[in-house]
């Protein structure tokens, strides 16, 4: 395939989507409806008022906090994100086929396990005052610290679907604009950056919404937000619970609402699939700062976290604890299992709505779209909850129980905002000539999908399942309530050893699930686009 | 380029296909729910379905979380019993009356303080509240014997507590029902006020005692043990405090039956008998280094017997209602956005 690209808005269908894709699509969003609708009914059909429950709350105070906390990180993760983005794909940064492995795995880190390391390291009488005697440390807690440690665990959600992009795009228009004289800073500026902009915003949105629900982290680092609340009411506390997740719910729905406005005006411009040859910036001079940039970064997100792991595994190793590799290799299968199988299947279930919201104006399709969403802006464990809720009115609910069914179910609920904002850029990245002229040779609609449109949006899509993979394999409360029992994942391995003090074990269950991430990660999205360059 | 996709595909479709089977078939096995952790009695369970020859599935979990869940599946629960980490869960539980009265001479096995007074869960073991404090820095006799001393300006900024943690709230509960909500809202506002750290959990308590972050942590005792057990060299002990004070307050775990065992309901008692037994105490005593509640088992060596400090007589049945308004509490005393 050639590099012809001739920027474009996306051309929409004049007429409604088609019967079949529309179907498909209502389908799907009535699936992913459940918290909400959980939510909705026990907020308004059983519990107490909620009016009065939320003013006992004084819940404005702590929304305001989870607000400050979400647009601060947002930007710097997609800052963040971006610019890592572009060393790793655009640049001659040294050892680029390295940092590409590691630099998407700080997602991957619980974030119960990477604050706690992150303190552990930088407290007085951690890890960093014992090696190197540095007493003067400042506290890590508050709003800084909780941004900080935020963008470091989150912006993998803008690196991935943005470095997908980049790959994806043409390079004849920073040849030309380089012909033309510009340096990389400016070519970046003016013609990378705004091709990106769909994929930025795709990120950025995943972050804030994972800002919202985010509990870990911030508990640890002494952040008091509206999650905290949730949690500690343990859910025994219902009206409390939900009528504050509920509050998240609608706070999702509205930053998605008005995302999807902005969204529609923005010019994005047509990709043609990429050519073979990689153009690249020299860094020249800026080669080692840039690369200094990258060290510092995975240094924090992953190298100082995995010195702290590794310190609580030998401590054990050494002192009492018994470790055996048995322990963690049947969970590390099953995690891995059920990270790829869930990637695949919500990558597959939200194309419909992909194309619903980028190709035609559809209303059903916007609808679908915040209901998606949202799912990825409330808790786990409320999420799971939910639907315990509505399948155990099916006949076959203790069967349904003993499948993993109802928790892939969950994880695809939970976590499909990610693979569909990142189906949303793929589909947005294909162009229509290309498809037209396929119709016009007579290719069916099936057929065209196959072999024209999924090709295409390889990348992207990929990009969305590394994204889910990541979260599905670090999940926690609904794995715990909803995995057929006996089924035991690192995280639950995790969880198991850390909540009753057995740091040993971990330890060794983290190294391990950061190890399998960076494999599956290398396989699913950086493996192929190396094969096909 | 189809290749290219078919790949991933491929992979995927195969990734969970071995999963498929793995969850356990039938129901003819003991089903427990169980908030204590798998590391804490996941052998001794295996012991029991040895012993007894009745197989079993074990969901382990929070122990909030699971009596949630068990409160959302209702009559539908594949859950036939629940074994509970702290009294507040089952207490929980048995208000939403989803347990069923245990045998008498189950619940004579233990003293009454440590069963619900309905008759519908028995305690197993006990984690006894102390207060952790950093033995390099801090010479036993400064810590006091009371959490009431502890909002003394000499303890200004160096005490440690969970305030979103169940133990904590259990313990809150229990202060409740020994001085009343007035004087336990004061101490909570008085702990505030003088600068209390707050932490997730008592773990977290812990480790900060270790590093010297703080002085004291309000935990529960065994964490230092566990934490002793990996690392002996850590220099935090434990203080008990006097047995009239709520800050001694012994949090039992607990087993109960569900009403939705039906045909399991005999094999859910015999688990409820076994754990009374000498053989599943001594565990108890020396592989979770709790406190066992019945057949005479001695405690740890290292713990102060159970009756010397004279544990506070406490209805823990009226823990699980009492939830709320303990919660309740805490927020108003400012203590959770400290």
């Amino acid at each position: 395939m050639t590099a012809v690209v001739i920027p474009v808005r996306v051309r929409r269908f004049r007429g409604g989507p088609p019967i079949g894709l529309s179907v498909a699509g209502i389908v799907v969003a009535a699936f992913f409806a459940l918290p909400l609708a959980y939510l909705l009914w026990h907020n308004i059909g059983v519990g107490r008022d909620l009016v009065d429950v939320l003013r006992a709350e004084n819940f404005l105070d702590p929304l305001r906090r989870t607000l400050t906390l979400a647009v601060i990180v947002s930007f710097g993760a997609t800052a963040l994100g971006t610019a890592l983005a572009w060393l790793l794909t655009r640049t001659d940064l040294p050892g680029r086929w390295f940092w590409r492995i590691v630099v998407p795995l700080p997602l991957v880190m619980p974030s119960f396990v990477g604050a706690f390391a992150l303190v552990a390291a930088f407290t007085r009488g951690g890890l960093v005052d014992s090696l190197f005697g540095i007493e003067q440390l400042p506290r890590i807690e508050g709003l800084w610290a909780a941004s900080l440690v935020l963008t470091l665990l989150t912006y993998p959600y803008v690196y991935l679907p943005v470095s997908a992009r980049l790959e994806s795009l043409p390079r004849s228009l920073e040849e030309s604009a380089r012909a033309l004289g510009r340096s990389p800073r400016e070519v970046f500026r003016t013609v990378v950056l705004p091709q990106c902009t769909g994929a930025m915003w795709a990120g950025t949105l995943l972050v804030f919404l994972y800002c919202l629900a985010e509990f870990g982290a911030v508990q640890i680092l002494h952040y008091d937000t509206l999650t905290r609340a949730i949690y500690s009411s343990k859910l025994y506390d219902r009206d409390v619970a939900l009528s504050l997740s509920l509050i998240l719910a609608v706070t999702a729905l509205a930053v998605v609402f008005v995302e999807r406005r902005h969204a529609r005006r923005r010019v994005q411009t047509e990709a043609i699939a990429p050519t073979a040859r990689i153009v690249q910036n020299n860094l020249g001079a800026w080669r080692y700062p840039a690369l200094g940039f990258v060290v510092l970064i995975v240094g924090f997100a992953l190298a100082v976290p995995i010195a702290v792991l590794a310190q609580w595994t030998a401590r054990g190793i050494f002192g009492t604890a018994e470790l055996t590799a048995r322990d963690v290799v049947r969970p590390a299968i099953t995690t891995a299992g059920l990270g790829l199988g869930t990637a695949f299947v919500a990558v597959a279930v939200v194309l419909p709505i992909a194309f619903l919201t980028v190709r035609y104006r559809s209303t059903s399709g916007e609808v679908a779209n915040g209901v998606i969403v949202s799912g990825f802006a409330l808790p786990g464990i409320v999420i799971a909850i939910a639907i315990v809720f509505f399948v155990v009115r099916l006949p076959n609910y203790e069967e349904l129980s003993r499948s993993i069914g109802l928790l892939v179910f969950a994880y695809v609920v939970h976590f499909g905002s990610q693979s569909l904002r990142a189906g949303q850029v793929a589909v947005g990245g294909v162009p229509r000539r290309v498809e037209d002229a396929a119709r016009s040779l007579g290719v069916g609609r099936v057929r065209r999908l196959v072999t024209v449109q999924l090709p295409l949006m390889r990348a992207g899509l990929l990009a969305g399942a590394g994204l889910v993979l990541l979260s599905t394999m670090k999940e926690l409360p609904a794995t715990l309530i909803l995995a057929p029992i006996g089924t035991e994942t690192l995280a639950t391995e995790i969880w198991t050893s850390q909540s009753e003090g057995f740091f040993a074990e971990a330890g060794l269950a983290s190294l391990v699930l950061i190890a399998l991430s960076g494999v599956l990660t290398w396989l699913l999205t950086i493996r192929p686009s190396r094969a096909r360059s | 380029m189809l290749r290219h996709i078919s790949v991933p595909l491929l992979v995927g479709a195969v990734a969970l296909a071995p999963l498929a089977g793995c969850g356990s078939g039938g129901g003819d096995e003991l089903v427990i729910y169980s908030g204590r952790n798998q590391e804490l009695v996941g052998s001794l369970l295996d012991d029991f379905s040895e012993e007894t020859g009745i197989s079993i599935a074990v969901r382990y979990g929070d122990s909030g979380d699971l009596a949630v869940l068990i409160d959302t599946e209702g009559d539908e629960s594949p859950a036939d019993v629940f074994l509970s980490q702290s009294p507040g869960a089952i207490g929980f539980l048995d208000g939403e009356d989803r347990l069923v009265e245990l045998p008498a001479d189950v619940l004579d096995q233990v003293p009454a303080h440590f069963r619900a007074s309905d008759g519908d869960w028995v305690g197993l073991s006990g984690r006894v509240r102390v207060i952790v404090y950093n033995a390099d820095e801090i010479d036993e006799s400064e810590v006091p014997n009371s959490v009431f001393d502890l909002t003394a300006p000499e303890y200004e900024g160096r005490v440690g507590l969970a305030p979103s943690n169940g133990s904590f709230q259990d313990f809150v509960t229990i202060m409740r029902s020994m001085r009343g909500d007035d004087e336990t809202l004061e101490w909570l506002t008085a702990m505030r006020e003088n600068g209390v750290r707050t932490y997730e959990n008592n773990i977290a308590i812990r480790e900060a005692v270790a590093r010297g972050e703080i002085d004291f942590g309000l935990v529960n005792h065994y964490y230092n043990e566990q934490a002793k057990a990996e690392d002996p060299d850590t220099p935090t002990e434990n203080h008990f405090l006097d047995g009239d004070d709520p800050g001694a307050a012994i949090l039992t775990t607990a087993v109960g039956v569900l009403d939705t065992a039906g045909g399991q309901a005999e094999n859910a008692e015999r688990l409820a008998e076994f754990l009374l037994t000498r053989e599943a105490q001594e565990y108890f005593a020396t592989e979770t280094f709790e406190y066992p509640l019945a057949a005479g088992v001695d405690p740890p060596s290292d713990l102060p017997a159970l009756d010397s400090p004279a544990s506070p007589e406490i209805d823990f049945s009226a823990l699980g209602g009492g939830l709320q308004r303990t919660r309740e509490l805490i927020r108003d005393s400012g203590l959770e956005s400290a």
